[in-house]
Order: C-alpha cells, then sequence, then structure tokens
C-alpha cells in the first residue's frame, strides 16, 4: 500500500518546515535531513542558509546551549514556513536535563536537533541518527506524543542504542495522525 | 504509562517546571504546576496528583516541609525531590519522610525515565494490590453464603472452624468423599491470619510417589530426566499461606518422614538441590481413610499422625444431616439453571421427597451431580420424579445395609402407601398407626404420590 500524504496530494508545493542551520554542520547531514522529512513525514522541507547560533542560549558553566531558549527564538520567526526546525552541531542541554538530542514543543511551532552525540564512525549510522532525531522531534511538532510501539521513530530513546535500534518510519497510527495533521494544515493553508 | 496519571511540578524555576511539563506530555501525562509549596497545597485541594516533583529549595516553604504535608494529606502520594545541590543527608532525610525519590538536576534523560516506570510500575502494583484485597474480603464474606447447611451438624463444623482457624494449628480434616472437605480446608484458610498469603492443595492420591515428591519439593535442572528447568515445589509455594494435602492418607511412610522433617524444621531441598530452602505454613489435611486404622497396620506413621492431627474436624456425611438436602438441592438447582438457560421453575414434592429418601453415598457431590443430571435432561418446568428414575433404582440399593432408621421408616410408608392404592385409611390401618398420624409423617417426609 502506498501511502499518499496530504502534503503531497497539494498541487502548490509550498515547503511547510523551514530547516534552519546554526554554525558550521555537516552539509550531507542536512540534505538527508530534509530528505527524509519529505519521504518519510511528507513535509516539505525548505533548507535555509546557516546563521549563528544565539549567543544568550550559551551556558558557560555547562559548556552547552540551552534548547528551550534556542526553540523559543526560533518559535518567534514569523515568516517562512509554519514550522520551524533547527540542526546544531553543539551539545544541548534543558534546564533539567543534562543533555537532550532535540527538543521541541508538542503541537507547536519549533524543534531543534543536535547532532553533537550522534556522531558514529560508519557515516551510514551517523545520518540515520540524525534522520531519527529530527523525525522525532518534527513529530512532536506535528502532535504526537511518545509511541509504545518499539519500532515506531515516534518510540522514546534515552540512549543512542534505543535510538539505533528504532526503524526511519512512523507506526500506522502515529503515520494516520501526521497525514490527519498535514491535511487540515493544507486544507487551512488553501483557504 | 497511564493516561490517568496526574503529576505536579512544585518549583520557585518556571524553566523548571515548562522544562518538566514539556518532557511529560509527550508521556502523556497530564501535567499541573505550582511556583511554591503554598500554591501546591492548595491546588491539591481541588486537583488530585498522583505523582509529585518537589524542589527542595524554595523560598517560604521549603521543599521538605512540603513534603511532610503531602504525606500527611495524600500518604500514597509517590514524591521525588529535585534538587540542584543533594547531599547524602537530605537524601535520606527525604526518604525517612516518605520520599520515593531524589534525583539532582540536571538530570540524564535516562535517569527520568527510569524513574517514571519505576513509579508507574510501583504504583499499579499498589492498586493491583488494593483490588485484590477488595476481592478477597469479598470472597470471604461470600464464602460462607456457599456453606449450604441448616442441620445441627454442620452448625457444630462451622463453630469448630471459627475456633481453630485463626490460629496456626493443624487440622485435620476427615470424613467420607464428597463431603466437602476441600471447602471446609478453604473456609479455614480465608478465616485465618494466613488468608492473604496462598492457598495451596495437593491430592496426594492422584499423583504417584515420584510426582508427589516432586510436586511437593519441587527440583532443580537436571534433577532427573525431563527437568530441563528448575521447578517450585508446592512446599515453597505455600510459604505465609495454608498448605492443603488432600487424601493425606495415600502417601507412603517414606514420604511422611520427609514431610515430618519439613513440618518441624521448616526447611526444606529441592529434589537435586543443596540450597536449604526456608517455609512456614499452616498445615490442614484430610483423608476419607481411617488413619488410627493404618497405623494399626503400619501403613501410617503415628508420629507423623500427631503431628498432622492437632484438631480433627469430622464432616458428616450427607446422610446424616438430610435436613441440608433440600437447600442444597435448591443451590445446585440455581447454579445449573442459570448455566444451562433452561426455564425451570423447582421441584416437585415427590422428587424432594425422593431427594430426602435418597442415602447419598457419594454426599454433596452425587447430590450435585444428580440435580445438574436432572435439570439437563427435565423437559417441562419442573424436576419431578421422572427425572430422578435413576436414583429411585438405586435406591432400594442403596438401602441394603446402609439406610438409618428414618430413611426405613419413609421407605416402609411410601411402600405401603403405594400397595394400598393410596388410601390413607386402610394404609393407617395396615401400618397400625393412626390416620391423623400417617397424615403427619407424608407431610413431614415430603412422601408423594
Amino acid at each position: 500500500m502506498t501511502i499518499v500524504h496530504a502534503n503531497q496530494s497539494n498541487s502548490i508545493e509550498r515547503p511547510l518546515l523551514d530547516l534552519i542551520v546554526f554554525d558550521q554542520v555537516d552539509k550531507m547531514a542536512v540534505s538527508i535531513i530534509a530528505a527524509n522529512l519529505q519521504a518519510v513525514a511528507g513535509l516539505n522541507t525548505n533548507i535555509l542558509p546557516s546563521r549563528e547560533s544565539p549567543d544568550n542560549a550559551f551556558v558557560p558553566v555547562r559548556g552547552q546551549f540551552d534548547a528551550t531558549l534556542i526553540i523559543k527564538k526560533l518559535a518567534g520567526l514569523d515568516d517562512g514556513a509554519p514550522f520551524k526546525l533547527g540542526i546544531i552541531a553543539h551539545d544541548l542541554c534543558s534546564p533539567i536535563l543534562s543533555f537532550v538530542y532535540g527538543e521541541s514543543q508538542l503541537g507547536g511551532k519549533a524543534a531543534l536537533v543536535s547532532l553533537h552525540r550522534l556522531f558514529d564512525d560508519d557515516p551510514e549510522i551517523y545520518y540515520q541518527r540524525a534522520a531519527k532525531i529530527s523525525l522525532h522531534e518534527v513529530g512532536h511538532l506535528l502532535g504526537l506524543g511518545h509511541c509504545w510501539e518499539h519500532f515506531c521513530i515516534m518510540h522514546f530513546s534515552s540512549n543512542i542504542e534505543a535510538l539505533d535500534s528504532l526503524s526511519i518510519s512512523f507506526c500506522p497510527a502515529c503515520e494516520y495522525e501526521i497525514n490527519r495533521c498535514l491535511t487540515s494544515i493544507t486544507v487551512g493553508g488553501d483557504e | 504509562m497511564s493516561l490517568a496519571t496526574q503529576i505536579m511540578v512544585v518549583d520557585d524555576e518556571e524553566a523548571i517546571r515548562e522544562a518538566l511539563e514539556a518532557w511529560f506530555i509527550k508521556d502523556g501525562y497530564r501535567v499541573d504546576k505550582a511556583e511554591s509549596g503554598f500554591e501546591a497545597l492548595e491546588r491539591m485541594t481541588t486537583q488530585h496528583c498522583d505523582v509529585y516533583f518537589v524542589d527542595i529549595k524554595m523560598p517560604g516553604m521549603d521543599g521538605m516541609e512540603l513534603l511532610a504535608k503531602l504525606k500527611e494529606k495524600q500518604p500514597d502520594a509517590d514524591v521525588i525531590m529535585i534538587t540542584a545541590h543533594g547531599s547524602i543527608q537530605t537524601a535520606v532525610e527525604a526518604m525517612k519522610l516518605g520520599a520515593c525519590d531524589y534525583l539532582c538536576k540536571p538530570f540524564d534523560p535516562d535517569q527520568l525515565s527510569l524513574l517514571m516506570e519505576r513509579v508507574m510500575a510501583s504504583k499499579a502494583l499498589r492498586e493491583e494490590n488494593l483490588v485484590l484485597k477488595e476481592q478477597l474480603m469479598e470472597r470471604r464474606e461470600s464464602l460462607w453464603e456457599g456453606f449450604i447447611a441448616q442441620s445441627d451438624a454442620m452448625h457444630q463444623v462451622f463453630s469448630i472452624i471459627e475456633d481453630v482457624a485463626p490460629t496456626p494449628t493443624p487440622v485435620h480434616i476427615t470424613g467420607e468423599t464428597g463431603v466437602g472437605k476441600e471447602l471446609i480446608a478453604e473456609a479455614i484458610h480465608m478465616q485465618s491470619q494466613q488468608s492473604e498469603g496462598p492457598f495451596i492443595a495437593i491430592n496426594c492420591g492422584a499423583l504417584s510417589e515420584t510426582l508427589l515428591e516432586s510436586e511437593l519439593f519441587g527440583h532443580e535442572r537436571g534433577a532427573f530426566t525431563g527437568a530441563v528447568k528448575a521447578r517450585r515445589g508446592r512446599l515453597e509455594m505455600a510459604n505465609k499461606g495454608t498448605l492443603f494435602l488432600d487424601e493425606i492418607g495415600e502417601i507412603s511412610p517414606k514420604m511422611q518422614v520427609s514431610l515430618l522433617r519439613v513440618l518441624e524444621e521448616k526447611t526444606f531441598q529441592r529434589l537435586g538441590g543443596s540450597e536449604s530452602i526456608s517455609t512456614d505454613f499452616r498445615l490442614l489435611s484430610a483423608t476419607h481413610r481411617n488413619l488410627p486404622q493404618l497405623i494399626k497396620e503400619d501403613q501410617f506413621r503415628d508420629d507423623f499422625f500427631y503431628r498432622i492431627n492437632v484438631i480433627t474436624l469430622e464432616v458428616p456425611p450427607l446422610r446424616e444431616r438430610l435436613e441440608d438436602v433440600p437447600a442444597l438441592a435448591d443451590h445446585f438447582f440455581d447454579l445449573y439453571v442459570q448455566e444451562t438457560g433452561k426455564r425451570l421453575e423447582g421441584f416437585t414434592q415427590r422428587a424432594l421427597g425422593m431427594l430426602m429418601a435418597y442415602a447419598w453415598p457419594g454426599n454433596v457431590r452425587e447430590l450435585r451431580n444428580v440435580i445438574e443430571r436432572a435439570v439437563v435432561i427435565a423437559r417441562g418446568k419442573i424436576i419431578g420424579a421422572e427425572e430422578l428414575t435413576f436414583l429411585d433404582s438405586s435406591s432400594k440399593d442403596c438401602r441394603l445395609g446402609t439406610l438409618t432408621l428414618h430413611e426405613v421408616e419413609i421407605s416402609h410408608i411410601r411402600a405401603v402407601l403405594d400397595a394400598c392404592n393410596w388410601n390413607v385409611s386402610r394404609t393407617a390401618k395396615q401400618l397400625n398407626i393412626d390416620r391423623s398420624t400417617l397424615n403427619r409423617k407424608i407431610k413431614r417426609f415430603h412422601i408423594e404420590q
């Protein structure tokens, strides 16, 4: 069965997500993320030019960037696509967690992914991890919570081994929810 | 994860409250937030929360004070303390006040995830425990209702059960097959101090000695051919509960020695094992055999007998309490009518009379079987004599040498009534009693044409 994403049926293929790259990030990783967002989540993605990481988001005592602050900044960008996904090479933290692979607003506008802890000697594994984290955080943007299906990309991964065990796909229930969300966005956009 | 689980985050820092909320809502929890201990206490009057995350260092009411107040108002709440500056002393103090865990900010995603899994698993176990306890209470209350008995003989049995059940004393239950010895054992267990523990029953007569030994003691992997993995035995499973050894008269003297050692030392080893396993259970036993006679015949050890037979509870056979038959018959009638869905209304007087006149060598089990059969084959709405004809023919056999004087009287009166074509005057004359006496007997014994 071929699943036709709502966005793909839209004759006007406007980007629904802006990929915002902070500082120097592996360009191949960014392209792969964009391709997977399009192919798996059905989100037409626009890769924006690289920009500097916000200084006020750096937490000196932890040597990391505060994901929450950067996301707030991304959510404040009114122009462009309705959804924003930031990609950053630096390590991220949150006020309560020592690190995060990514962070997002559930059903909101902005998400952020760090490639810092995803690196592997095998580039294929590295790029797969980048794609998975991005799809997971974008899934939250589209309103999905964590999924109990162990193979689904929305299943929570607290460590890299768990992340590697996920497939790069949504389970049927999450897939349905994504389609529903995208349909409402594209229909609303057309109107 | 329970979608109904409500979490409250209590922290004076907004960033912490929002970060925890953002984390938990992705897992489907409902999250409430409070920026102070005072606000938390106020919120809990209107919003029930299952889990609390409480920052230790807060202005005004600190986390430890809030913890104490939370546990006072809601003892079953799971409270996790969070702090940026942890110390062992504070952690210990928090646990003593009832916190279920203690986290130092910032924590690893793994830590938080595992913590919530543990908390939810513990909560689920506690809830399951509560439900099971309630079911146990209901079952305990309904167990006595399951005992259908109006006879003085059974009321005496119930009275003994009420006396002995709360004690740890071994009870030996005697009685013919089918009187309900296991039901009695269950009733003792439900009224005992071990009622919240397991009730483990084993029919010693149904297994060969080898199998019985394995069932009772368990075995280690490789103890014998086919023992592919270790297995707990009934002695181990009965720990903190009751062990009921049915048909204990069937076990070999060798097994009696092994069991005697377990009863005295409260330890044993699995077959093929060397590790001593402790077990503490209340022993109930039952048999239809005459153990004192078996002792005389050297088939039963007297030391084992005295160990199991501190209290003897004799369950009378059904024929000695025929006044229980109508109520028992009604009970089984209701049971099988419901099971079969047949629209039956009851018994005829004649049918009841036949049930009352029968000797019931198989006791209550036989009565149950008879009623089930009668319900199944019943064609009309009432169970009459025609549904119990097999009983009538076997009754004649059961009369030989097994009937009481009472049964003989009923049978003879019926026989003479049949012979006199149910002419009461002629029957009374034949029996050499007056007519009113005969009428009284016919009514009392439910003798029907």
